[in-house]
């Protein structure tokens, strides 16, 4: 009864939008062309999907970002939480430091890096050259290579805190009694680490994963306003490719199966995620 | 003495080097969100300069006068911007707390059957991509005709709230024991009383925390708005973001200065939070 609120609003504003995604997909509709929604043309969209180059690019690129991105985070999460767990005073000052990327909206992290990152007026280039390390403009965003990497870059920036906060959190938590009774038989710091803390943490860091997993597509942002899939679609993503599809080709039909793509995509993370997190839940013995 | 010589000078060693880490790491996290403060206060000749200026020569105010002046001179309508957001995202997270409370609490207190499946289609609901959701949601809105209006953008917001409240609240609830509620009811309460007097008192900070960061989300969000509002009247500030780009050049100092505007609810409301959002998180996570 109690969840009948929470039904009704994720039917009406999630589900029932999805499965008329999932109708038209299988129309040639477009924007422009509202009868087009009518006419079924079965899976020629998919199928239209499966042989086109950059779709299958952008599709692997996004695969690519997402493992590159999710791995250094969660190694630079746990990088940052062992040293500030380390530091025995002003930690709460730390702390707060490390919720600051976390408000940080990501259209305003694209942004930010994007003018970071300027070949003209940005900060790295200003030092680069300054120092005198580099006597000509990077060209950060232009470069199809190196705008890949600044992305990465915002993206890890933005996400890096909320690891570091949960795993800080886990490392509070974890009891002393084991890590001292490995001192006293004689374990080095790396045995410790590796067979005690590092078991401990791994529900936190699947915490930090499974949510990250339900925010997978927010580096849409940062990519639409850092290079918008340029140059010359280097950086095309899935979910920059849809955006163009739908609202600037205004092929609906198409971008709509294109979605689909995406959401499987997500599906599939958050359901790894939220798997592995119930069976560390369950080695370490919490109750489920 | 050697050997203590030598522990003496490895540890001092090991102690520089983790200062020092840690050092690079804050820097890391601080230097992009200061270096937009500064240029939010610095004159449009100096953010251009060649080769850079490294220490301001003057600040003024003059993004930020030109923001809030009349279209005509370069500004936008930053204060309808600043009221649309405010609206639509106080508004929604209001609403999403209503249902996400009643949702929180039938998780954390009954036992219902397909209870685990509903968690998980409910968490799947949330990763769906914004973009990928924003196709059809733009065409059922067009019916509609909600399209660049503040209730269309509300609803959205508020399904997109309403399952990681619901994780959160779930995980606040738990910790309130049973027994008090029992106990409650054994004195004469019924269950709707038992709740409002006892639970929710006991659970009020924590439900905060999940209010906090509903508004945060929908505060940030861009990918939705950007599709699924048209003018002054419903644009919110991180699509207002973008109305600095133009084709060729962009405003980067009146960028910076919305920016921070942007950037300072936040930065509040998180500071007031991080606790208890830290200890939401993990509970629900763990315990779950």
């Amino acid at each position: 009864m109690l969840l009948l609120p929470a039904i009704i609003i994720l039917l009406a504003v999630v589900l029932i939008p999805l499965l008329l995604s999932f109708y038209s997909s299988f129309t040639p509709y477009k924007l422009t062309r509202p009868e087009s929604l009518y006419k079924w043309i079965g899976e020629y969209n998919y199928v239209k999907l499966a042989g086109d180059v950059n779709f299958w690019l952008a599709f692997g690129r996004t695969v690519l970002l997402l493992t590159i991105a999710l791995n250094l985070e969660m190694l630079l999460g746990l990088g940052i939480a062992l040293l500030v767990n380390r530091v025995t005073w002003g930690q709460r000052g730390l702390r707060t430091i490390m919720m600051f990327p976390m408000m940080f909206s990501p259209i305003l992290v694209g942004f930010q890096f994007k003018f970071i990152f300027n070949d003209n007026v940005g900060l790295v280039n200003n030092a680069l050259q300054s120092l005198g390390i580099s006597d000509q403009a990077i060209p950060w965003l232009v470069d199809g290579k190196l705008a890949m990497f600044s992305i990465i870059f915002a993206e890890v920036w933005m996400s890096t805190s909320i690891f570091a906060i949960l795993i800080l959190a886990g490392l509070f938590a974890i009891p002393k009694d084991p890590l001292e009774a490995a001192k006293v038989d004689g374990c080095t710091p790396w045995q410790s680490f590796r067979h005690i803390t590092l078991p401990f943490l791994m529900p936190f860091i699947y915490i930090a994963l499974a949510i990250r997993s339900l925010d997978v597509a927010r580096a849409y942002d940062i990519v639409k306003i850092m290079t918008n899939g340029g140059p010359a679609r280097r950086t095309e993503l899935l979910w920059t490719l849809i955006g163009r599809t739908g609202y600037v080709d205004a092929k609906m039909g198409l971008a709509n199966a294109m979605g689909y793509a995406s959401i499987i995509l997500a599906v599939f993370f958050t359901v790894y995620f939220f798997r592995k997190l119930s069976s560390a839940r369950a080695t370490l013995g919490f109750d489920t | 003495m050697n050997i203590n010589q030598q522990h003496r000078l490895k540890r001092y060693f090991f102690k520089g080097g983790h200062l020092f880490l840690l050092f690079i790491a804050m820097s890391i996290i601080c230097l992009p969100g200061l270096w937009i403060v500064l240029n939010s206060f610095r004159p449009t000749v100096e953010i251009m300069a060649k080769p850079p200026v490294w220490i301001p020569n003057s600040l003024s105010l003059e993004h930020y006068r030109a923001m809030f002046g009349s279209v005509g001179q370069g500004g936008i309508p930053v204060g309808r911007y600043f009221m649309n957001s405010l609206v639509i995202s106080l508004t929604s997270t209001i609403i999403a707390m209503l249902v996400a409370i009643a949702g929180g609490y039938a998780f954390a207190r009954y036992r219902f059957r397909g209870k685990s499946v509903i968690f998980v289609t409910f968490m799947l609901t949330r990763a769906v991509p914004g973009v990928a959701l924003s196709l059809p949601l733009f065409i059922v809105f067009a019916k509609l005709g909600i399209i660049d209006t503040h209730f269309g953008l509300i609803l959205v917001y508020v399904a997109m709230n309403v399952p990681f409240s619901i994780w959160l609240i779930d995980g606040f609830f738990r910790q309130v024991p049973k027994e008090l509620a029992e106990a409650a009811e054994i004195d004469g309460c019924t269950r709707w009383q038992a709740f409002w007097k006892v639970e929710f008192p006991v659970a009020k900070a924590g439900i905060a925390s999940a209010a906090i960061f509903a508004f945060l989300t929908s505060w940030n969000e861009y990918a939705l708005a950007s599709q699924l509002t048209r003018s002054v009247f419903s644009k919110t500030m991180p699509v207002g973001l973008l109305d600095f780009t133009s084709e060729f050049t962009i405003n980067w100092g009146g960028m910076c200065a919305l920016a921070v505007l942007m950037i300072i609810p936040a930065l509040i409301l998180t500071f007031i939070v991080q606790k208890h959002l830290i200890s939401g998180l993990t509970f629900g996570g763990i315990k779950g």
